[in-house]
């Protein structure tokens, strides 16, 4: 007992992590969230998710530093912009092989990442950069909560509530559900499946777009930092099962506190093996997520 | 019984890019190869259209040829579709260092250990993925996980060199002199005739197994799963063999680039972009034919190393890569290799009398 006691620290350090650990969990959630609804409607992995927040981050910047306004001003127009990309880059890439084996769609959206990468990496060199805002943070008790992070858990939150809103509450929501359920069965009905598909790559990059805008309000970032957290995006959407929304968020939360948790306590990133770990035993155990599977359904 | 299953595999097979299989066009290929460095300086009215092509990128290209020719025998021959060869590649090379490091081995010896070690993985991913049916998006994701763990294991474990990874020991400190029989040497050309060694045994390797009857059961298995296992082919022997095999053959280019470069490190061999760097040639080359591997690395790698090694077009090599791999996938997805066929085929309806202006 006593040894026990005095292997844990502080129970304010405890607390304190645990919060981290929670704030960090709500970005992870959102940060699945377009991987998980492009996943889950079109049975798409979108390779190129990270590299869509990276551009994000970068239209952020650039904007806010040119124009000296606040990055937060700026970032509806990030989303705006992401959306036409997310357009532009199944019109030209996805649509053309939705039918192809699920190999290809993994291949050219990984082609869509390297050049997205590359690109911002050549036009905004790969120096780390940062937003040009100054935030300070809130105290509970003895636990310091970041405004930046803080404010991207509300814009996390409101976000997964607002997509979750527009999949269950409006007609073009319940037909991409639909879609998600059964792709034939939606054509029956009369849903335009492929004019779905437009709209679901087109707001799973908007999305995409959301995650990496409100990434740099508490890390500095360079065109790179996209694959970090797309790796454990995948993670979260696996954990959370396709497709699900609060699955994603329960997700999120497990490899926020795992992550700050393991940063805490195990060796160097020695806390990616136990993220991988996880991943792979639910990828075995239970494919479809440790809510049991599919919402939609 | 027996018969119709293979009169059924026969058909399914030749439906498939015979020709590109045939040991003639895949010796006048690997002569070509061969003789690439002599080559460089042929000169047509003052103009060397190959002498741009330093030894070096030629080295890299076949490396991937190599790694290529290894992930096609499981993921184009079978259809189980690896996004994780990084690991196996990853331990080939870390074996070879640390079998020089640690046990004071020939590197020739710890390349054997790493194919071994890689053999022992991949049966066991295999193992696992194929006990649970994990499929498609999921196999894949499941052997990326597998590749990034290794990354972040060995990028954590003081043993394994951490984050700065482990630099090639000279000759001497392993009682060698510089030659076939340290793995090193002190000028280029006999690294390119290594690794052009390696590629012609893999790719007899892979040619052998694809006009035996194993070759058979594999394309079987890819065409439809299901069929061949009702046709009495145990799928999940023969998918486990394809693992293993392929994995032990990559870790070889693996062991290669740990003794042609002077340090490993984990973000180096086992980053995601060399898992890309290993499907990349055989897709772009024909996914499951014996020569695509090679004439994709050729189409690729050439020109996106000359792009990484001028310092003004950094990143642009990676456009490249972007760029023709959403090309091939869109417009050919058969590969390179399918275009003397498809422009012959243009050519004969433009000659035939319905559409022709000919004679």
């Amino acid at each position: 007992m006593v040894t026990a006691v005095t292997m844990l620290p502080d129970p304010a350090i405890l607390l304190q992590l645990l919060a981290f650990g929670l704030l960090l969990g709500g970005i992870y959630g959102l940060v699945a969230l377009g991987l998980t609804l492009i996943f889950g409607v079109m049975d798409v992995i979108n390779f190129a998710h990270g590299a869509m927040m990276v551009v994000a981050m970068y239209i952020v910047w650039a904007t806010a530093t040119t124009f000296g306004i606040s990055p937060l001003v700026v970032i509806p127009l990030a989303v705006l912009a992401l959306f036409g990309l997310g357009v532009a880059i199944h019109r030209g890439a996805i649509a053309p092989i939705m039918d192809a084996p699920q190999e290809n769609q993994l291949i050219v959206t990984f082609g869509v990442l390297l050049i997205l990468v590359s690109a911002v990496e050549m036009v905004f060199s790969p120096d780390p950069r940062q937003y040009p805002i100054e935030l300070g943070s809130q105290q509970v008790g003895s636990t310091f909560i970041p405004d930046g992070q803080l404010i991207a858990l509300i814009i996390a939150i409101i976000a997964i509530a607002a997509t979750w809103g527009f999949l269950h509450r409006t007609r073009l929501g319940r037909a991409m559900r639909a879609t998600a359920d059964n792709r034939q069965g939606a054509q029956y009905v009369g849903i335009n499946v492929p004019r779905i598909d437009y709209l679901t790559f087109g707001l799973g990059a908007a999305l995409a777009g959301l995650a990496g805008a409100v990434v740099p309000l508490f890390q500095t970032f360079d065109p790179f930092i996209g694959d970090r957290w797309l790796i454990n995006a995948f993670v979260v959407v696996i954990l959370g099962g396709l497709g699900s929304f609060p699955g994603a968020l329960i997700g999120g939360m497990i490899i926020g506190l795992v992550q700050v948790f393991g940063l805490f306590f195990l060796p160097g990133s020695f806390y990616q093996v136990v993220i991988f770990g996880i991943f792979i035993l639910v990828l075995l155990l239970k494919p479809r997520g440790l809510l049991g599977g599919d919402v939609y359904a | 019984m027996r018969e119709r299953a293979e009169d059924l595999l026969g058909r399914v097979v030749s439906l498939r890019d015979r020709h590109l299989s045939r040991p003639m066009v895949i010796v006048v290929v690997l002569a070509v190869v061969g003789l690439m460095p002599h080559l460089r300086s042929i000169s047509v009215a003052g103009v060397a259209p190959l002498g741009w092509l330093s030894i070096n990128m030629l080295v890299i290209t076949l490396v991937w040829a190599t790694a290529a020719q290894a992930w096609n025998i499981m993921s184009g021959y079978t259809g189980q579709f690896s996004f994780g060869h990084a690991a196996f590649f990853g331990i080939g090379a870390y074996a070879t260092i640390m079998a020089i490091r640690e046990g004071g081995l020939s590197p020739w010896v710890g390349m054997l250990i790493g194919a071994g070690v890689a053999a022992v993985v991949g049966l066991v991913v295999g193992g696992l993925t194929f006990r649970y049916e994990l499929q498609g998006h999921y196999f894949a994701l499941a052997t990326l996980a597998v590749a990034e763990l290794l990354r972040y294991t060995f990028n954590s474990v003081p043993f394994l060199g951490e984050g700065s990874g482990f630099f090639k020991p000279f000759p001497r400190e392993y009682g060698s002199e510089f030659g076939l029989a340290a793995f090193q040497f002190q000028s280029q050309e006999p690294y390119f005739y290594l690794i052009f060694t390696f590629l012609v045994v893999i790719t007899a390797v892979a040619w052998v197994i694809r006009s035996s009857k194993l070759g058979l059961y594999f394309f079987a298995i890819r065409e439809r799963e299901r069929a061949a296992a009702a046709v009495g082919i145990p799928t999940v022997r023969y998918k486990l063999l394809a693992f293993g095999v392929s994995a032990a053959l990559t870790a070889i280019p693996g062991a290669f680039w740990a003794m042609y470069f002077d340090t490993i490190r984990p973000d180096t061999v086992f980053a995601i972009l060399i898992n890309v760097e290993i499907l990349l040639p055989a897709v772009v080359g024909g996914l499951g034919t014996v020569v695509g591997p090679i004439v994709g690395s050729f189409v690729v790698t050439p020109i996106s190393e000359y792009a990484r090694q001028s310092v003004d077009l950094h990143g642009l090599n990676n456009i490249i890569y972007g760029v023709v791999l959403i090309l091939i996938v869109l417009y050919s997805p058969r590969g390179v290799v399918s275009w003397p066929a498809r422009a012959s085929d243009l050519v004969a309806r433009w000659r035939s009398p319905t559409g022709g202006t000919d004679e």
